[in-house]
């Protein structure tokens, strides 16, 4: 009795004490809120439930009646003919959107950090004037300076390279005003004292700024790789030849191919979006930190 | 001894020299590719140019790509193919920015009040997933969203023929319309929240973070129900934060590009859902009639900064707290 008896209590007053707490609390209106966000959540999910259960699904269950959005056999085919399709050089799309990226990111850090590090802590002649011209130009849409932009590529001739992916996007705007705004937050005392040690200015910028930027350069370096990952119109524009190719015009030319195969499409897209998915759960705190601190996308 | 005693000024030298080295060149290199752009952007609007005639003279402006004045500016009030297909433009992309905005805000806005609402695990949660999207490549986008609205195998329409009706022709049925806005408009309308909201619901979730819990806290004490502290606490103190969205926003949405090309097929059916920067990209780059571009361009430009201002005047903020 009492070993049958006081499981019983445990368990009564784990079920009990939790809903009683909230229970007390639980309104109509509690609940309506979490069956709006309910819905919202179906609402965000079902495209990518959608999407990743179709690139598993066979040819013939796509068109199923009733529609199935897990599939009722799990099948890698349309993985497996992307892999093995001599004309679709995956390995290769993959590396110039790494290259692009990745030298995108690299400089944008570096000439942010440095430019922010002048326009907050130097003086000189000019100043107001030079970055009231990098807050207008991030006023310009990419979209109005593009025709102008492509026809300077040509006079350089670097159009149909990634060089020509690359070579506009070294500097940004909007990271030099984002750093400018996070190194005036780090005291002139430190740099004062570094410099009375004997630090040349460069080592200034390398050794007692740098350190301290950490979780500003993280935030800029996810929104430029976001940015240049995804981007669509400027390779659209720049690239022909098939070889140069980043993922997102891989993913529309291979749409262009296999329209009907709905498997084939939904799986190449789940390829070109999983690596910026798998940063963005280990990086979204910084995402959202920088979202919320700048507001820009 | 001279190095133990620098001149006077030295330091200062030196913090010029480091300076003026350092931002020159950078300075030097994204003026290149912005005000160059720009300025060569504004000159070829009174061209006739394109890359693919040998012009002669300075850019390549002359001879076969012959200066024509404000021509190309007439030309888009002009009764002809171009300028039409240019109006038809620019009122597409009026109707989608028009009906975004006051769609975005109606969404995102509860949403974030609501989100703020319940404990901060679940919050986090919640704000993790709905920001998901904002991620994802708008190509991917395009071709998830042209599945799910597909006539044969799309879920809408298997669903929709499940349940016995008759499905859609989601993105190339140019005649139904609701509300007057054609059928393939409102399906990128509703893609493009599912894309972007993200954005503007953190955004708001930090705006309503900022909101001192004082004046909740009397307003309670007060007697006030949920909607009349929305509506005279919440609401009037999110106004800078209101005015950021709605000027980001409505920038964003004049811009958007990929779903009109992938998703509806470069502004189809019958152009129902051609927009000004599709407008902007088949005339430079299919038809390389780049002049003619170019001034769409600055019309789009100025709209953009028109509507912007008007904006920040609207809403401009005039208290603090």
């Amino acid at each position: 009795m009492a070993v049958l008896g006081k499981p019983q209590t445990l368990l009564k007053e784990t079920t009990g004490t939790a809903p009683a707490k909230t229970g007390l609390h639980v309104t109509l209106g509690q609940v309506l809120v979490y069956l709006v966000l309910t819905v919202g959540i179906i609402y965000t999910l079902i495209p990518f439930l959608w999407m990743l259960g179709t690139s598993f699904k066979s040819a013939t269950e796509i068109v199923r009646m009733p529609p199935t959005i897990i599939p009722e056999k799990f099948t890698l085919n349309s993985y497996l003919t992307i892999f093995n399709d001599p004309r679709v050089p995956l390995g290769r799309f993959y590396m110039n959107s790494v290259i692009v990226t990745f030298s995108i990111v690299t400089m944008v850090l570096f000439t942010s950090s440095l430019a922010g590090f002048v326009f907050a802590k130097y003086q000189f002649f000019g100043k107001n004037v030079l970055f009231t011209l990098i807050l207008a130009t991030m006023m310009i849409p990419f979209q109005v300076t593009m025709i102008p932009l492509y026809l300077v590529l040509v006079r350089l001739g670097i159009t149909d390279s990634l060089l020509g992916l690359i070579v506009p996007g070294a500097t940004s705007a909007f990271g030099i005003f984002m750093m400018r705004q996070f190194i005036e937050g780090i005291p002139s005392e430190l740099i004062d004292a570094a410099r009375i040690d004997g630090a040349s200015e460069f080592g200034i910028y390398y050794r007692i700024i740098l350190p301290q930027m950490g979780s500003a350069l993280a935030t800029l370096g996810i929104f430029q790789f976001m940015g240049t990952w995804n981007d669509y119109l400027w390779p659209l524009i720049v690239i022909t030849t098939t070889e140069k190719r980043t993922l997102p015009i891989m993913l529309t030319w291979y749409n262009s191919q296999h329209g009907s195969r709905a498997d084939l499409t939904m799986a190449a897209s789940v390829l070109v979006i999983l690596p910026i998915v798998v940063i963005y759960f280990f990086f979204q705190r910084w995402i959202v930190r920088g979202i919320a601190l700048t507001g820009f996308k | 001894m001279a190095v133990a005693t620098p001149k006077k000024g030295s330091l200062f030298r030196r913090q010029h020299l480091f300076a003026g080295v350092t931002l020159t060149p950078i300075m030097v290199y994204m003026m290149f590719f912005t005000m160059v752009p720009m300025v060569w952007g504004i000159l070829i609007t009174f061209f006739r140019y394109s890359p693919t005639r040998a012009g002669e003279g300075f850019l390549g402006l002359g001879g076969a790509n012959p200066f024509v004045g404000i021509n190309n500016y007439l030309d888009l009030f002009a009764n002809t193919p171009t300028g039409q297909l240019f109006r038809i433009s620019l009122k597409n992309t009026l109707i989608f920015s028009l009906l975004y905005l006051p769609l975005n805000l109606i969404v995102t806005l509860p949403l974030a009040v609501l989100i703020e609402s319940v404990s901060s695990r679940i919050k986090s949660f919640f704000r993790t997933i709905y920001f998901l999207p904002t991620v994802t490549s708008a190509v991917a986008v395009s071709l998830v969203w042209g599945v799910i609205y597909h006539p044969t195998f799309g879920l809408l329409n298997l669903g929709l023929r499940a349940l016995g009706f008759n499905g859609f022709a989601w993105l190339s049925d140019p005649n139904t319309r609701v509300l007057g806005i054609p059928l393939p408009m409102i399906c990128v309308l509703i893609t493009y929240l599912w894309s972007d909201m993200g954005y503007n619901i953190v955004i708001f979730m930090a705006g309503l973070q900022g909101i001192p819990d004082v004046y909740h806290e009397a307003a309670v004490v007060d007697g006030a129900n949920a909607w009349q502290r929305f509506r005279y606490i919440t609401l009037p103190l999110l106004r800078s934060t209101l005015t950021f969205v709605m000027v980001m926003t409505m920038l964003s949405s004049w811009q958007v590009f990929v779903l009109f090309f992938v998703m509806t097929n470069r502004g189809g059916p019958a152009n129902l859902t051609r927009v000004l920067v599709l407008h902007i990209y088949e005339t430079a780059f299919r038809y390389q009639e780049m002049g003619l571009a170019a001034t769409v361009a600055m019309v789009l430009f100025l709209i953009i900064m028109i509507t912007t201002l008007i904006q920040l005047k609207l809403l401009r903020k005039d208290w603090e707290y």
